[in-house]
């Protein structure tokens, strides 16, 4: 039976404990259950990525998943990129300095994927950023400063 | 006295602006970078019921039974609103003209598949949305009205009880001598056109939180409101509450493209929340929802017109007729986008004599609703299209024939045939600057070569008109009796504190466009602050002035006035006081570059902040008339705006920032795919008080303008299903389908609006599907096709190609 | 949009899925990458009274060398077919593939068997694993049994498992000796489901002259991927080029029978799988060096 379960799980380094029916989704018990707001919902269907989080280092719509199948991972969501003090992350930073954001809301999914992708690709190509890219709708900026943040940030993890 | 509104940027108080005009990074985006903004969705109050909206299965169905008794008792369920309650305590959702809606929710009769039968609170939207299905219904459905044409030449059945009718809306403009024009002409060319639904989608859906309080009588309201005042009147009337007991909160929004300003959710909310004795009811819309039910969707149009031209490409006539399929209601203010065309029926074009004849018809669909540039889209693509095919037929140059029908750059400010005002512009230096930054004569050459090899590539040159700042004038055409009124207000509050930190109130939350920052910018550049020392708080509708929001392109212009306006009386205040402290008169006294000065006496200044301090500290010594506070209000109206006559002629708009974009597509003819080579745009917004602001904007609106081209519609079968209810089948636009666009500047500041700007939020969606539809024509060309009916999916493309559809 | 209530299990063991499996039935359905499953939860399609959890079973989620070829066990997510050497080495055509299946973030959590056991029509894995002969290891209450690929898909969403059933394994024997391989698909967006797709290899004599093999495999054309076996067969002895290319997908316009939908007419598709085939060949062909 055990239609509820309680669930354990690191996000953002720090450990989160959270009782939840199983059939409550990932992104859904991070909002409610975990105050994790940051993370938005967009379509409940796995198509607009606004749910994009990183699990166990890869990014995954979170829309898709069960907050039980996520007991004893490691999450990382929007909320962990930015130092505790405020400073941006250099992802954050480049979005900031190109606009890649107006509105907002799309903006946390496109941060963890670029996050994962100069992570395990630090020189990806602008066709791979593309490919990437290509799983997040936006319907504010039209994408193009996305781009250029995305390559702001890859040049300046770099070390440039 | 305050000094007159500056025109330019120049004319700030200011030798040379830091700010406006500059990219300045924006103050919105810490907090949305890192996740910590309050979007409506993220709103938690104790206490707080969630809810769901059962919605009718059938596009036309009377409800004979609703039985919520088991939906009631399932645990975690606080209560179930139906028509019986609806019916009981509120009148019909506002729309005009006026008495072609119905409730907010399904009163006896449901007129559209995914119209709201009944909702339920419950403790957790999984809990409500399980207890949806414990309600009984029993339908007796009925035939559906589906094809607005017919529906149009009368045929039934009749979608609204007590009608009958189906024909909401028929009006036929005349301008000019449109008979003679055409008598007269060595060419008419003619054609018709379909243009499907489609509509916003901004990323966040609706989201509403509604906590009526039956001690005080004080309905509050949280979630995406775009603009408090805009959905304030109809709350009043749907509801029958007294304005000040309702208490609109905006959160800051994820976008809206016109679809937050809408109230038929916020009514039926409210109405949940007075049945729920004072409890707080989040409703927040789900994607499928917002697909069918929100009625967000825009032009559903059936197009006939002609294009009367001299056989030297003079145009001397347009003829256009529409039939708009406005779905189950003219809900709200969406017949706006039948008749904003009024306001730039020629476009660019110097088109002297013109008809538009347009017709809003119900049938069983999704109510539309507002879409972001109003109903412009399709008529720029009609007319650019009607161009295109008298070029051909008269053997002239796309350009030519565009450069001879240009309104001239001597011709400004140009009264368009309806009246309506364009304040500058100079579409011909546009035109030369696309052309050679494009690489024109190059791009003729590539598709030359392209077309010799068999390849089908195409190109257009096409323009557009952004009407600035519009509204009440043209829903007068529709609806005399409410909107005989050429007020657009927007309001504000500016204050500086005792530390000499400025603090403005605005009445609408951020939601993209980022005008809460460029009112730092206009603030810090008026009065020698740095930006980081001014505020920008969103009041809600008890709190604002009177204000419209950031609807029509109007921001740039409206925003600014109103901040210019505060901005000059708080300084009349200020050269008073001044004039007090330096023994001057405050005729003499003026500002600059922060400093209250002496005119003509260098040394005898005073910096801002002192002189606010003076006014909070020594009211004793203070001159007569001027108060303790160093805090201004002002709302600022359009000038000039008339309410239009009988015939329709009128000044309608402020602004009208232009644009011409070129674009280059291939077309395969084999699978009907559609690939954009090259895109360029050239775009006239007057002075761009952020140019990575207006640069972002546009770009945002060329992926839209791609999307309703090639990819968005809303599919329904003849019986009036939709067929397009996910994000499966209703496509937006990702990265991989928009073009990387060049965009370049042309700038004639418009005279009328403040600091020379024109509005720029709904930017490139004007121009961008003219471009693409156009250009995929002329690349059809050489096979003798033209394809009349967008979004030009594969299959139509493919379908005409085999089908050898004639041009 | 939230899913209905279910029961929940999430076994340790292959065993204890298989008890869970034999009990429920059709009451159950399996969860794995989630990808295809939550969306029809998320909207209510579908209500499983009970899922079955297969992420935290011990084993099947290895990638193995197997008969020239790899073998994936039902855990494997499809970013595998990107990272894995071997695929890379012995099955290129699967790599190249991938990228067409959804987009990265899907790729993550989304299962290669699960896609199969899915059996979208439109789907790209499906296609592949009936062009490249794949065996599928089905395991029940009474042990695995084998299917080959061309029993395995039935029709629309329907495979031969049995209710009590698990795809355990797919096993993707290495390409035949001298083919080569090309992957096809046209879609409205980029990494959406197909409207039409083509999975192509080709094997030429080494005169180059002759065609020596022939797989054409079409999908989003009918109720499963379709092996036009009629347009293989055409080609087998023909000189490779333009010609016999076209022919071949002449048989195929011919033979397919998909559907209609909002996207796209059953013509159209009809059509555009004769084109993908022309293309598909002409690339293989390129890739052998001819043209």
């Amino acid at each position: 039976m055990a239609t509820t379960r309680a669930i354990k799980l690191r996000v953002n380094g720090a450990d989160y404990e959270g009782t939840a029916e199983a059939r409550k989704t990932l992104v859904d018990f991070l909002r409610e259950d975990l105050g994790l707001c940051g993370t938005n919902i967009g379509c409940e269907h796995g198509v607009c990525g606004a749910c994009t989080i990183l699990m166990n280092g890869e990014t995954v719509r979170s829309c898709l998943m069960l907050a039980v199948q996520a007991e004893g991972a490691e999450l990382m969501t929007v909320e962990g990129l930015a130092k505790a003090t405020g400073e941006l992350h250099p992802i954050q930073e480049a979005y900031r300095e190109k606009h890649g954001l107006q509105c907002g809301f799309c903006t946390p999914g496109f941060l963890m994927t670029t996050y994962e992708l100069l992570q395990k690709n630090p020189d990806a190509t602008v066709d791979e950023m593309k490919e990437w890219l290509s799983g997040h709708l936006c319907r504010c900026t039209g994408y193009q400063d996305i781009l250029e943040s995305v390559k702001l940030a890859a040049s300046r993890l770099r070390g440039e | 006295m305050a000094s007159p509104e500056p025109k330019l940027p120049s004319e700030l108080p200011v030798t040379q602006p830091r700010y406006v005009g500059k990219d300045t990074p924006r103050v919105e985006d810490p907090l949305l970078l890192t996740g910590r903004v309050e979007y409506g969705g993220d709103i938690r109050i104790p206490g707080m019921l969630h809810a769901a909206i059962l919605r009718s299965p059938h596009p036309h169905a009377r409800i004979k039974r609703i039985d919520t008794s088991r939906a009631e008792k399932l645990a975690g369920v606080a209560a179930v609103l139906t028509g019986e309650d609806v019916k009981k305590w509120s009148r019909p959702v506002f729309g005009v003209p006026e008495g072609w809606t119905g409730y907010a929710l399904a009163v006896e009769k449901s007129h559209w598949a995914g119209e709201p039968v009944a909702v339920v609170a419950a403790s957790d939207r999984y809990i409500a949305e399980d207890a949806l299905e414990l309600i009984e219904v029993d339908y007796e459905p009925l035939e559906p009205v589906v094809d607005a044409v017919r529906a149009a030449a009368g045929a039934g059945p009749f979608v609204l009880e007590g009608k009958e009718s189906n024909l909401a809306f028929d009006r036929k403009f005349v301008f000019g001598d449109v008979e003679g024009a055409f008598a007269q002409a060595d060419r008419v060319v003619r054609e018709k056109f379909r243009w499907y639904r489609s509509s916003g989608n901004s990323i966040e859906t609706c989201v509403c939180i509604a906590e009526w309080n039956p001690v005080n009588n004080m309905l509050t309201l949280r979630g995406s409101h775009r603009s408090p005042h805009l959905i304030l009147p109809a709350l009043v009337i749907s509801l029958g509450i007294p304005s000040t007991q309702v208490r609109i909160i905006q959160s800051p929004l994820g976008g809206s493209f016109g679809v937050k300003t809408f109230a038929r959710y916020v009514i039926l909310l409210s109405l949940m929340a007075k049945k729920l004795g004072g409890r707080p009811v989040k409703w927040v819309e789900d994607r499928i929802e917002h697909l069918i039910g929100s009625s967000t969707h825009a032009w559903d149009r059936h197009y006939d017109c002609e294009l009367a031209l001299k056989k030297d490409g003079t145009i001397v006539g347009l003829k256009v007729k529409l039939i708009d399929d406005l779905g189950a209601f003219a809900e709200w203010l969406a017949i706006g986008m039948l008749l904003k065309p009024l306001l730039a029926l020629g476009s660019c074009y110097h088109i002297p004599n013109v008809e538009y004849v347009c017709k809003g018809i119900l049938t069983n669909k999704t109510p539309q609703g507002p879409l972001r540039a109003f109903g412009l889209p399709p008529h720029y693509w009609v007319l650019e299209q009607l161009i295109d095919m008298a070029a051909k037929e008269l053997g002239l140059d796309r350009i030519e024939i565009r450069r001879r029908n240009f309104i001239k750059k001597e011709s400004f400010p140009y009264v368009s045939p309806s009246g309506n005002i364009y304040d500058s512009g100079n579409y011909e230096g546009s035109l030369d600057l696309l052309l050679e930054k494009a690489g024109y004569p190059k791009l003729l050459r590539e598709q030359e070569e392209a077309r010799s090899k068999g390849r089908l590539v195409g190109l257009s040159v096409v323009s557009s008109i952004e009407p600035g700042l519009t509204g009440p004038p043209m829903l007068a055409l529709a609806s005399p009796k409410i909107f005989t009124r050429t007020a657009s207000p927007e309001g504000v509050l500016v204050r500086m504190d005792a530390f000499g930190k400025m603090i403005a109130e605005v009445g609408f939350p951020p939601g993209g466009q980022s005008q809460h920052s460029f009112v730092r910018q206009i603030l810090a550049d008026y009065f020698g602050v740095t930006v980081e020392d001014v505020q920008v708080i969103t009041v809600d509708s008890l709190t604002m002035q009177p204000g419209t929001g950031p609807i029509s392109s109007s921001m740039a212009i409206a925003l600014s006035g109103a901040i210019l306006g505060a901005a000059a009386r708080l300084a009349d205040k200020l050269k008073r006081t001044a004039g007090v402290m330096l023994e001057a008169s405050p005729d003499d006294v003026e500002l600059m570059d922060g400093q209250l000065r002496v005119r003509g006496v260098p040394g005898k200044a005073l910096p801002v902040p002192r002189v606010a301090g003076f006014m909070l500290m020594r009211p004793d010594l203070l001159p007569e008339g001027v108060d303790g506070n160093p805090e201004a209000t002002y709302v600022w109206n359009p000038p000039d705006r008339t309410i239009p006559d009988e015939r329709g002629f009128g000044r309608y708009s402020v602004t009208a920032a232009g644009a011409q974009h070129l674009c280059m597509v291939e077309v395969d003819r084999d699978t009907g795919l559609v690939k954009i080579l090259k895109y360029v745009m050239v775009d006239d917004c007057g002075i761009r008080l952020n140019p990575s602001v207006v640069r972002g904007m546009l770009m945002g609106g060329l992926a839209h303008g791609v999307g309703a081209a090639l990819l968005e519609e809303y599919v329904y079968d003849d019986k009036g299903q939709i067929l397009t209810s996910t994000y499966m089948d209703y496509l937006m636009p990702t990265i991989m389908e928009v073009p990387a666009a060049e965009e370049h500047e042309m700038c004639t500041p418009s005279p009328i609006a403040p600091l020379g700007v024109k509005g720029v939020g709904e930017a490139a969606l004007h121009t961008t599907p003219a471009a693409v539809l156009c250009a995929v024509n002329d690349a059809l060309q050489p096979l003798g096709i033209r394809i009349t009916e967008a979004p030009f999916s594969p299959l139509r493309i493919w379908k005409a190609i085999q089908g050898g559809q004639t041009a | 949009m939230k899913p209905a209530r279910f029961d929940y299990y999430d076994p340790r063991s292959l065993e204890e899925a298989l008890e869970l499996l034999q009990k429920h039935q059709a009451d159950s359905k399996i969860l794995a990458g989630g990808q295809s499953l939550m969306p029809l939860l998320n909207m209510r399609l579908a209500r499983p009274k009970v899922i079955v959890d297969i992420n935290r079973i011990d084993g099947l989620n290895s990638v193995k060398s197997w008969n020239g070829g790899i073998s994936i066990g039902a855990r494997v997510n499809q970013r595998a077919l990107e990272r894995e050497k071997q695929v890379a080495e012995r099955l290129p055509i699967l790599r190249e593939a991938a990228q067409h299946i959804g987009h990265p973030q899907i790729r993550s959590r989304g299962t290669v068997c699960g896609s199969l056991a899915h059996a979208d029509p439109a789907a790209e894995l499906p296609a592949l694993a009936l062009a490249l002969d794949a065996e599928f290891v089905a395991t029940g209450p009474k042990g695995a049994r084998t299917i080959p690929s061309d029993s395995f898909f039935v029709s629309y969403f329907t495979t031969s498992l049995e209710p009590n059933e698990i795809l355990t394994e797919v096993r993707f024997p290495g390409s035949p000796k001298g083919m080569a391989w090309s992957f096809l698909e046209i879609s409205r967006r980029h990494g959406d489901f197909a409207l039409a797709g083509v999975v192509a290899g080709l094997a030429v004599d080494p005169g180059r002259r002759s065609i020596t093999g022939a797989r054409l495999v079409c999908f989003g054309v009918g109720p499963t991927p379709v092996r036009v076996k009629e347009a293989e067969e055409a080609l087998i002895g023909q000189p490779a080029g333009e010609k016999s290319f076209h022919a071949a997908a002449e048989i195929v316009s011919r033979g397919v029978d998909p559907d209609n939908d909002v996207h796209a007419s059953a013509d159209y598709r009809r059509s555009v799988a004769g084109t993908l085939v022309r293309r598909a060949l002409l690339q293989v062909w390129q890739k052998l060096g001819g043209k």
